[in-house]
């Protein structure tokens, strides 16, 4: 069998040759998005072997059925990537998704989260402090990162040294969701520092007592894990609270600086915070693409898929279709996002997104108590294979 | 059709049509009680679609999982007929239901 009898199947579908994972895309990637949503619900992706879902129906579709769509062989586009993630509860399906993610769903859960909101609120109420006294700042370097990095590093109990390289190994981990390129190549290059920190913390007394990544080390004393398993289910933690939600943050920021009457809106009624939060990563979604793997050939909305072939789905994208969203690329905190799947769907549904929406909320609550104006200068993007997000971004608040 | 009648926070009560397969959320925010805020978008984990079900029509409901007892226990209001609307599925069986918005916490 040559490869070429395998183009029939992918040809019941249109073809794109586009790379997704390109810097002008991971720049702009709207218009390319809208040409794949017009080009049909399955769009084969000639140069990255899939079949990409840029519509919002069959990626809820595919979410919601981890049996038929699954996890367990990778949810990026690369081997060493795939390879890296394995066990963790991203890149895994039940029953051991159950266990690693029941784990310490307790620390993540509306509870533990509510115990920790006046901490939140407080520490959000003295960064907004400082960066109003201080005129203009990065609202990226000065403000985004902080926050996220802080929460995490403290809600995990790592060691304060060492902290400083945390953000890198986070925006390396998450280029090697890509397919084989020059970020994911660049990423696996820091992959041995990652392995040296994560096997510094297996000494006893580096991780803070009582802290999540005790409790991940105690469970695997109980034997409800494997020791070698640990750093690297801490590392997954920490990973996907810190870049998601520095984006979602930073998105906030150059939405509501581009948005004053949406700012008024929300200063005038902080209770629409909460929704319009999710209005904002509906449009700058902070995860944009990962893989899901099919176990068995049937067909999605009039395309034959194999056993084996993968699928890419596209949270960015679907979240802006047209077909699911009034006017879907404007910005407008009084639409009912409900339903955007910037936090996932289905049993690998963001685990983190109690804390990441708490954190979020604690500094636009201040903002909104400090700010009438944010005004924001040109955006730099950070061009990162699945995050979306900010590298610089000119901020002053107008009291 | 089921026909599902609603109290909501100022205790006014309406009724609305639920469609199969929907969630109780979803008919509920469709029919206006956008008091349901519904943050999570229905996957347990905001408790802002928190109800009181009526009494009779409990046993009906498909048994609750161990997060959604989880996510009740954290609210203040908590009751013996409290439920999460997202995780209610709406058939013709509950044709009649009666339910009540939770306070908010
Ligand atoms: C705005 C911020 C965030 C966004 C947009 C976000 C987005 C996502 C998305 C889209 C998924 C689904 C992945 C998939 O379907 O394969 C996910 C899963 C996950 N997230 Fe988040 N996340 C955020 C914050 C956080 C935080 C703060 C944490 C940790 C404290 C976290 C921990 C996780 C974990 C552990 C998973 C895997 C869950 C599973 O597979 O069962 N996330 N996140
Ligand atoms: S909608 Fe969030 S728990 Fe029901």
């Amino acid at each position: 069998m040559t490869l070429d009898t395998l183009e029939p199947v992918r040809l019941n579908v249109p073809t794109d040759d586009v790379d997704l994972f390109c810097d002008d895309i991971l720049r702009y990637p709207y218009e390319a998005y809208a040409r794949l949503r017009e080009k049909g619900p399955v769009v084969f992706l000639t140069r990255h072997n899939i079949f990409a879902l840029p519509r919002y129906a069959p990626v809820r579709t595919v979410l919601e059925d981890h049996e038929t769509y699954i996890s367990g062989k990778g949810v990026g586009l690369s081997k060493f990537g795939n390879q890296s993630r394995r066990g963790t509860p991203i890149a895994s399906d039940p029953p051991l998704h159950t266990k690693r993610r029941g784990l310490v769903a307790e620390r993540l859960s509306l509870r533990s989260v509510r115990e920790i909101t006046p901490d939140l609120q407080r520490q959000a109420d003295v960064l907004v402090g400082t960066v109003a006294e201080q005129g203009e700042f990065d609202g990226v370097a000065d403000f985004s990162r902080r926050f996220p990095l802080m929460v995490m590093a403290d809600l995990i109990g790592l060691p304060q040294d060492g902290r400083e390289h945390l953000l890198e190994w986070a925006d390396a981990g998450f280029n090697l969701f890509g397919p084989p390129n020059e970020r994911v190549a660049k990423s696996e290059e820091r992959f041995p520092e990652v392995r040296d920190y994560i096997r510094s913390l297996e000494q006893p007394g580096r991780l803070r007592p009582g802290s999540m990544g005790a409790a991940i080390y105690e469970a695997a004393a109980r034997g409800e894990i494997e020791f070698d398993q640990c750093g690297p289910l801490i590392m997954a933690y920490l990973m996907a609270g810190l870049d998601t939600t520095i984006n979602a943050i930073s998105a906030a920021l150059l939405l509501f600086g581009r948005h004053p009457d949406q700012w008024d809106l929300v200063r005038e009624n902080p209770r629409l915070i909460a929704m319009a939060l999710n209005e904002v990563i509906r449009l700058e979604s902070p995860i944009q693409n990962l893989r899901r793997v099919v176990t068995r050939e049937h067909e999605l909305e009039g395309a034959i898929l194999e056993e084996g072939v993968s699928v890419l789905v596209m949270f960015g994208s679907a979240n802006r279709d047209e077909s699911r969203w009034q006017d879907a690329d404007r910005f407008d905190v009084k639409r009912n996002p409900v339903g955007h799947l910037a936090f996932g769907m289905g049993i690998h549904n963001c685990a983190g997104q109690t804390l990441a929406r708490a954190e979020a909320a604690s500094l636009l609550e201040a903002l909104a108590r400090r700010a009438r104006r944010i005004e924001v200068g040109e955006p730099e993007w950070h061009l990162n294979n699945v995050i979306r997000g900010l590298e610089r971004l000119p901020v002053r608040l107008v009291a | 059709m089921a026909t599902i009648y609603v109290c909501d926070r100022e205790g006014a009560e309406r009724s609305i049509q639920g469609t199969d397969g929907f969630s109780l959320m979803e008919t509920l925010r469709a029919g206006g009680f956008e008091e349901i805020l519904a943050i999570c978008g229905g996957c347990a984990s905001c408790a802002t679609c928190h109800v009181y079900v009526d009494a009779a029509f409990l046993e009906k409901l498909s048994p609750m999982s161990l997060d959604e007892d989880d996510l009740l226990d954290a609210s203040a209001h908590r009751r013996p007929e409290s439920r999460l609307s997202c995780q209610i599925r709406v058939s013709d069986a509950l044709d009649g239901l009666r339910v009540t918005i939770a306070p908010e916490d």
